[in-house]
């Protein structure tokens, strides 16, 4: 490990710039290489708020580890060959999330009646995981649309006046519906099962798997040493723990 | 790994008003300092500030116009020049604080709305135009009170009320962009070239026209 290495950082769809990140993402790679017990500098981290800006640092031959929300792992884990070595543990959700479909009430009563209708979502940019992850239950018809949005407060205004388009919402999205003044016009229409929040992976097996090891077997203490709070609270994280991935489903 | 990037803030202040620099830090407006010394100083900080890359530095700039902000109200609670003076405070500290940045924005937009108040033409229209820029650059609901159509309606009510000022039309152009009207975001940034292109030469000017080619040579 005498390189250094890079971990990437890539949250399409949420808001933030790397400017403003890398401070936390800095202290979050020297933590990291100290539980880990790797030398001082060792590890570099960088963000991108992009899809394709995050696929092209990912290419990079330095780019050795990824942290990434799971829409983009299910949409990307086997072109950039990524191995699961940790999920991520959030504050105020925890280590796995529901997503939710929400519709104008009354209008969407079943996967039939979604013909013609686009889906938009901050995890759009993925349609294999809005597909086969989120809303594995139901087989959508094959003329709906998947669009991705940053701007999920307008998708809501646009679906609460009766556009044929629907908000598949992540569960931060979906616990602050109340607070909408036209919340009374939507209706949550079908729930994924728990799926991981985010997850860090090995790229490519640029790490040996005795280093990979070593690497995850720090990040599930990291949670639980103290000094290591100030560095993850920023990134409102509270820790790791093992990756949990559900079973792909099977393409309808 | 959603909110926490999510916090980062607003390069907002460039367009917040127009200033000389302050020369140093942790220097101040005198107790005796008027209102307008005041203003002028935060103003400065703010300058500062959005050219700083050193978040060390972004907090003590913050912390110092902050001071300046509170002895400005505490003078003169129902002055726009103050009441605008907290708002821009507010986002500095927002920028140096991210964690906290959802509180601080929502109180620098409910500074802005009573400076918009108080006199809606103070800095060239600059509470309607600041209030843009952070509905337009915050993290959107539920994260912070990002909201680009009510951003739009801001931006428009800035160039409606000081149509002359080439921020306020940066800030529609930008607003019309983030709100998918590309047309109308190159119609507004090639009119704020141009009104920058006539004034005198000045880093303001510098600024603004560097904008305006930037996201013009993008679209």
């Amino acid at each position: 490990m005498a390189a250094v290495a890079t971990l990437v950082f890539c949250a399409p769809g949420y808001p933030g710039g790397a400017g403003d990140a890398q401070p936390f993402l800095d202290k979050f790679a020297s933590a990291t290489v100290a539980t880990v017990g790797w030398p001082a500098g060792s590890l570099a981290a960088v963000y991108d708020p992009t899809e394709q800006g995050g696929l092209q640092k990912l290419g990079s031959s330095e780019a050795v580890l990824a942290f990434v929300p799971y829409a983009f792992f299910v949409q990307h884990a086997a072109q950039l060959h990524l191995t699961p070595l940790a999920q991520a543990d959030m504050v105020g959700i925890g280590p796995q999330e529901r997503w939710t479909l929400v519709a104008k009430a009354g209008t969407v009563t079943g996967p039939p009646s979604m013909a013609g209708y686009t889906i938009l979502s901050v995890a759009g940019y993925a349609p294999e995981f809005v597909r086969h992850a989120a809303l594995a239950a139901w087989a959508l018809p094959p003329d709906v649309k998947i669009e991705s949005t940053g701007q999920i407060l307008s998708a809501l205004r646009r679906v609460a006046t009766g556009e044929q388009v629907v908000a598949l919402l992540d569960q931060t999205q979906a616990a602050a519906l109340p607070t909408l003044p036209f919340a009374a016009q939507l209706k949550a229409v079908v729930q994924s099962p728990p799926l991981p929040v985010a997850i860090v992976a090995v790229v490519d097996s640029r790490l040996s798997a005795a280093r990979a090891r070593a690497l995850q077997a720090a990040l599930l203490k990291m949670g639980h040493a103290a000094g290591n709070a100030d560095t993850l609270a920023p990134l409102h994280l509270q820790g790791f723990v093992l990756p949990q991935l559900p079973r792909p489903s099977t393409t309808p | 790994m959603k909110k926490w990037i999510g916090c980062g803030v607003l390069a907002l202040m460039a367009v917040a008003c127009r200033a000389p620099l302050r020369p140093t830090l942790q220097n101040p407006a005198p107790t005796s300092a008027s209102v307008e010394d005041l203003a002028a100083a935060i103003a400065s900080d703010a300058k500062r500030s959005d050219r700083e890359s050193d978040s060390k530095i972004r907090g003590d700039l913050a912390a110092d116009a902050s001071r300046d902000a509170q002895a400005c109200i505490a003078r003169e609670p129902q002055t726009a020049a103050c009441l605008y003076g907290r708002a821009v405070a507010l986002g500095l500290e927002a920028r140096a604080h991210p964690t906290r940045a959802g509180e601080l924005l929502n109180n620098m937009l409910g500074s802005l709305a009573s400076a918009d108040a108080a006199d809606p033409n103070y800095d060239q229209a600059g509470p309607a135009r600041v209030r843009a820029l952070v509905l337009i650059r915050a993290p959107g609901w539920p994260l912070g009170p990002g909201d680009a159509e009510a951003g739009l309606v801001a931006a428009r009510r800035a160039a409606t009320l000081q149509p002359q000022y080439p921020p306020n039309l940066l800030a529609l152009a930008e607003a019309l962009a983030k709100t998918g009207d590309a047309n109308g975001a190159r119609e507004n940034y090639q009119r704020a070239r141009d009104l920058a292109q006539a004034l005198p030469a000045s880093s303001d000017r510098d600024d603004w026209l560097r904008e305006a080619e930037q996201a013009l040579k993008q679209k």
